[in-house]
């Protein structure tokens, strides 16, 4: 380590590197290699969110021809069995390629730096997990061409994104478009746990000297509770897949209903895995809430160990409720109750973490740039997504609106309103750390209000013909139903939607061009990410970082008025 | 926003993990290996060479010992200051401004609902006596709210004695007056004057006049054996009652001055300071 | 306010500052998603008992392989007696020990071989036959692919032992090995008591 001379005001010894860097940029076959074999957690964590990026624009098109198919009644823009495999493909892109990488990008990239660390603790396999996730979904879009199914030559997926039973069956869906569902999860979902693992012992054991538990910056916390919920959902999906082929390719009889096997046994597998799922994506939002609020609002984040307990307690509740998921299927009304008042717990201490929120802002001086609009929408949406969660809870109230546009409009409202939201004010917020570029700030505040409209738009009049009965993964319907005008301005939506991510796609590549030079500080933050330059040299950190509070940029900032007085 | 110096110029060097190719090739390997059985087995078998070769690298390239480059760097002292050097506090209102410096506590209205729901049982029975000649009629009335399949019942059977309906009447009475009684203590503050006549009398009107509006609609077999005169002046007894125990409580002084976290007793940087208790502070 | 001179590595820091052992943390998360895998499958198995239509079913076919249990958890003793041979610096006692490990876990699928041999030439019992059969070679497969994966994990080891390359400085990569191996005799505890005891 560097030794420090006698440490000036705020100073960090030897921390900053100023090498000359003559070296020529390499070639583009020279660049390509260094990025296909390096193991560093940085350049790992850009590949995620550009991967997921990608994704995000594929699974947004699938989404625009559903759109297009629903606009109208009695449409035939897409055949019917296209239709299947893109409503099919739009769900797992959405939660396996898009959702799940961005977050394990985010974690990646930043818990290392936040905990004052040089790289992951096991910087292989954070290697080894990115190339799974990867190849897997590559393997799932080549069904697109190499998929053998009922139809000939290119079939993808076209059972759902939960490919209930007996559906996959062999006798229901021949080919291998099934299998190509099932394989390529499991090759991404073997990356999934890899870097859930590292994440988790990159937290434990490669904290800086100081950085105590209770220390560690929010952000940090939740992704160890985000990699503990992989760690318990995504291994009963695997199980159940594997259960699938064994079915599919060995004959076997898990969910062969003729042979004495069961189907609700599939659902009950996928659910247990498919409710933490939404936690395993939320959560990466609220550690993004919990970062960006405090330093737009400049006050320190309210409740911190109750922020901690409440995330803890949403990950431990949200392993016992996956069969509100199944209200209809007919369970006991033991059973019906148990979910439907499990499920209601959740809102305790999500409410907790709402309530923070609110109180951090409260009082503060806040500032509204980008990340911070993106922020307030956030909490504003999250809460109504919430809303509409604790009905759809109710068990005879799911009887009604079971598998309706409503529920559809519901977890939209989750994934969309409150995580993509969350995410994409994340990436605002920490876009100058990773290119050393700020984003335009014009644009940016463009694109967040499109989307606000175009989200309300799409999301908020979708709950209405779900209320009026509209099933969903319908493929079209009759004309006259009261169904016609609300699909339209939904559709309508859906591409104010579409201008709005094209928007913030085009400001992030244009403003690493073309943006201001940021600055190693430019949001006057307090963890120790930003006490690196932008972008980060590979190393992170020259000399080790020593923290003696949760904010230890305060501290140098304020030497007369530190934070650990107060701890 | 701040600005960062640099000074204390030397050198040093640092050891990274080397860049390797075996996790992406193990990788390709076992994506291979599982591509295969969806297209060719031939493609698995590929799969399975590479997935040899990159276990074996990989291993040479953690043992005995990791590989590791040396970046040799040039480093300064980071110097870090905010622009914003002034610290604001958060300077609270007088006390009383808001909210009322005393009040009652919570757990009176606990009392309360404890004390209102007893009190409550007499004119219930009293109209079960009067009206159907049975005490046991408003009990199975509510009772039966809680028993799924009591839809279609005769008023003699609702008059007769049944064990279940007493104990899901006294589980679900109970488990309402105090909850009741608990929003009731959370509300005090509220309305700090009257508290008997807010909370006794225009509380149950309001909240008849709501069940009298929507029970039609929630269940309308139970709306037909309601007697809504008589519901009223069963929950102007609870509030009645309850609110006459609230205001024979003491009262204790409000703190809600003071930031949640710290009534909570959670420790929270920036919230409280060690010389001047009553006081929240913020940070510019 | 800042140019108030206060050094910032003046607080108090513990003195020592250690962290838990990176490998250990990982194999610990490993083994808990690998626990959640045989969770569903030990859920699967003990839902479908008895859902069969048709037989075999356990009662008739299976054998408590009392004889292959008792190699494979003592094989838990032997490596233990081998990582605190290795932290004390006894090679040779090391690679005894943990050769031995691996002649009890060999044992073990030598044992499971011959029972499913058995179970498929003698009673005709395929994991095609009934639902039965399906789970059971599912349940007891996964475990036994585990414990091939153990074994040939232990077997590197001991070809670096012999080999002469292994060291005292190697215990705590040893131990973290040896901790995936006494998983796996765990999770053998689970699956007998399910398939063996309850399910028979
Ligand atoms: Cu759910």
């Amino acid at each position: 380590m560097a030794d420090s001379a006698l440490p000036a005001p705020g100073t960090i010894g030897g921390a900053i590197d100023v090498t000359p860097h003559h070296k020529a940029p390499g070639t583009f076959l020279e660049t390509l290699h260094s990025w296909v074999v390096t193991v560093d957690h940085k350049k790992l964590g850009i590949m995620y969110v550009l991967y997921a990026l990608v994704f995000l624009l594929v699974g947004g098109v699938e989404a625009l021809c559903i759109r297009i198919q629903l606009g109208r009644p009695e449409n035939h823009f897409l055949s019917p069995e296209v239709y299947n495999r893109f409503f099919t493909m739009h769900g797992t892109t959405m939660v396996f390629l898009m959702g799940m990488p961005m977050l394990v990008g985010f974690m990646n990239y930043l818990v290392p730096l936040m905990i004052g660390a040089r790289d992951m603790a096991f910087p292989r396999l954070n290697a080894f997990s990115f190339w799974m996730t990867a190849f897997g979904g590559l393997m799932l879009y080549y069904s697109f061409i190499g998929g053998s199914g009922l139809y000939a030559a290119g079939n993808a997926p076209d059972v759902g994104w939960f490919a209930y039973a007996p559906l996959t069956a062999r006798a229901f869906s021949p080919g291998h478009s099934t299998d190509y569902w099932t394989v390529s999860l499991l090759v991404s979902g073997v990356g999934t746990i890899g870097a859930a693992v590292n994440v988790i012992a990159t937290v434990f054991c490669m904290r800086c000297k100081g950085m105590t538990m209770m220390r560690l910056p929010l952000f940090a916390w939740l992704s160890v509770v985000t990699s503990a919920l992989i760690l318990m959902a995504i291994p009963p999906l695997t199980a159940a897949q594997v259960m699938l082929m064994i079915d599919r390719y060995l004959g076997g009889h898990f969910f062969d209903t003729l042979a004495g096997g069961s189907a609700l046994m599939w659902m009950h597998f996928f659910w247990i895995f498919g409710h933490p799922e939404v936690y395993i994506l939320v959560m990466p939002a609220f550690a993004v809430a919990n970062e960006v609020i405090p330093v737009f609002s400049r006050k320190p984040i309210f409740g911190y160990p109750a922020m901690v307990a409440a995330s803890v307690g949403i990950a431990f509740v949200s392993l016992g409720v996956w069969a509100h998921h199944m209200f209809t299927v007919g369970m006991t009304s033991v059973g019906n109750a148990f979910f439907a008042l499990s499920t209601m717990i959740v809102g305790i201490p999500t409410g907790i973490k709402i309530f923070n929120w609110l109180a951090t802002m409260w009082g503060g001086k806040i500032r509204f740039a980008t990340p911070m609009l993106y922020m307030t929408a956030f909490l504003f949406q999250f809460l109504m997504a919430g809303l509409t969660g604790i009905m759809l809870s109710v068990a005879p109230w799911n009887w009604q609106l079971h598998n309706s546009y409503f529920v559809v409009a519901h977890f939209h409202y989750v994934l969309v309103g409150a995580i993509l939201f969350a995410l994409m004010g994340g990436i605002c917020y920490w876009y100058p750390k990773v290119t050393g570029r700020m984003l335009d700030e014009k644009l940016g505040k463009w694109g967040f209000w499109l989307l606000v409209i175009g989200f309300h738009m799409t999301f908020d009049f979708m709950h209405i013909p779900g209320l009026l009965g509209m099933p969903r993964q319908i493929y079209t319907y009759e004309a006259g139903r009261g169904w016609d005008t609300w699909n339209l301005i939904v559709s309508i939506g859906a591409f104010v939607q579409a201008a709005a991510v094209l928007l913030f796609a085009y400001n992030l590549l244009v403003s690493y061009f073309r943006g201001e030079v940021a600055g190693n500080d430019p949001w006057d933050a307090w963890t120790l990410e930003w006490a690196t330059s932008s972008p980060p040299p590979e190393y992170n950190f020259v000399a080790d970082p020593v923290v003696t509070s949760r904010r230890p940029l305060w501290d140098m900032k304020h030497p007369e008025d530190p934070d650990w007085k107060y701890e | 926003m701040s600005e960062q110096e640099n000074h204390g110029h030397h050198s040093d060097s640092i050891h990274l993990p080397a860049p390797t190719t075996w996790p992406v090739v193990l990788a390709f390997g076992l994506a291979l290996i599982f591509l295969g059985i969806v297209t060719n087995p031939a493609i698995s078998i590929l799969g399975g060479v590479l997935t040899v070769f990159g276990t074996v690298g990989w291993f040479r390239d953690v043992l005995p010992h990791e590989r590791h480059v040396d970046v040799e760097v040039e480093v300064m002292d980071l110097n870090i200051r905010s622009t914003r050097e002034r610290v604001a506090r958060m300077e609270l209102d007088k006390p009383g401004r808001y909210a009322p410096t005393e009040t009652y506590p919570i757990v009176s209205g606990i009392k309360g609902g404890i004390a209102g729901g007893f009190a409550m049982i007499i004119p219930a029975m009293i109209y079960g006596l009067i009206a159907q000649h049975s005490i046991w009629y408003p009990i199975n009335l509510m009772g039966g709210a809680g028993i799924a399949n009591w839809t279609d019942t005769s008023t003699a059977n609702i008059a007769a004695f049944h064990w279940q309906g007493l104990i899901a009447a006294s589980v679900i009475h109970a488990i309402t007056c105090l909850l009741v009684g608990l929003l009731y203590g959370a509300m005090l503050p509220m309305l700090p004057r009257h508290p008997i006549v807010l909370g006794g009398i225009l509380a149950p009107v309001l909240w008849t006049g709501l069940l009298h509006a929507v029970m039609n609609i929630v269940n309308p077999v139970f709306d037909q054996r309601i007697q809504w005169g008589w519901f009223l002046i069963s929950q102007v007894t609870f509030g009645l009652v309850a609110g006459w125990v609230v205001a024979h409580q003491s009262r204790i002084s409000a703190n809600r001055n003071l930031p949640l976290a710290v009534r909570m007793g959670i420790e929270s940087p920036g919230l409280m300071q060690h010389d001047h208790d009553e006081k929240s502070e913020d940070r510019h | 306010m800042s140019a108030i001179p206060i050094p910032v590595h003046q607080v108090d820091q513990p003195a020592e500052w250690t962290q838990p052992y990176k490998g250990r943390v990982g194999m610990y998360c490993l083994i808990a998603a690998e626990s959640a895998i045989f969770a569903i499958f030990v859920v699967a198995y003990v839902f479908y008992l008895g859902k069969s239509m048709y037989g075999p079913t356990p009662g008739q076919v299976l054998e408590v392989p009392i004889f292959n249990t008792i190699c494979l958890l003592s094989s838990s003793i032997t490596i233990w007696l081998a990582e605190h041979a290795l932290e004390h610096n006894r090679i040779k006692r090391f690679g005894a020990f943990w050769a031995v490990t691996i002649v009890l876990g060999s044992i073990f699928m030598i044992g499971t071989g011959m029972e499913w041999n058995k179970l498929i030439y003698h009673d005709g019992l395929t994991i095609t036959t009934n639902v039965f059969g399906t789970t059971y070679y599912s349940l007891v497969g996964l475990h036994a692919s585990h414990v091939i994966v153990g074994l040939l994990m232990l077997l590197a080891v001991l070809v670096f032992t012999l080999m002469g390359h292994m060291k005292e400085e190697h215990a705590e990569r040893v131990k973290t090995l040896a901790l995936y191996w006494h998983f796996v005799d765990a999770i053998w505890v689970v699956v007998f008591t399910v398939v063996y005891v309850i399910g028979r």
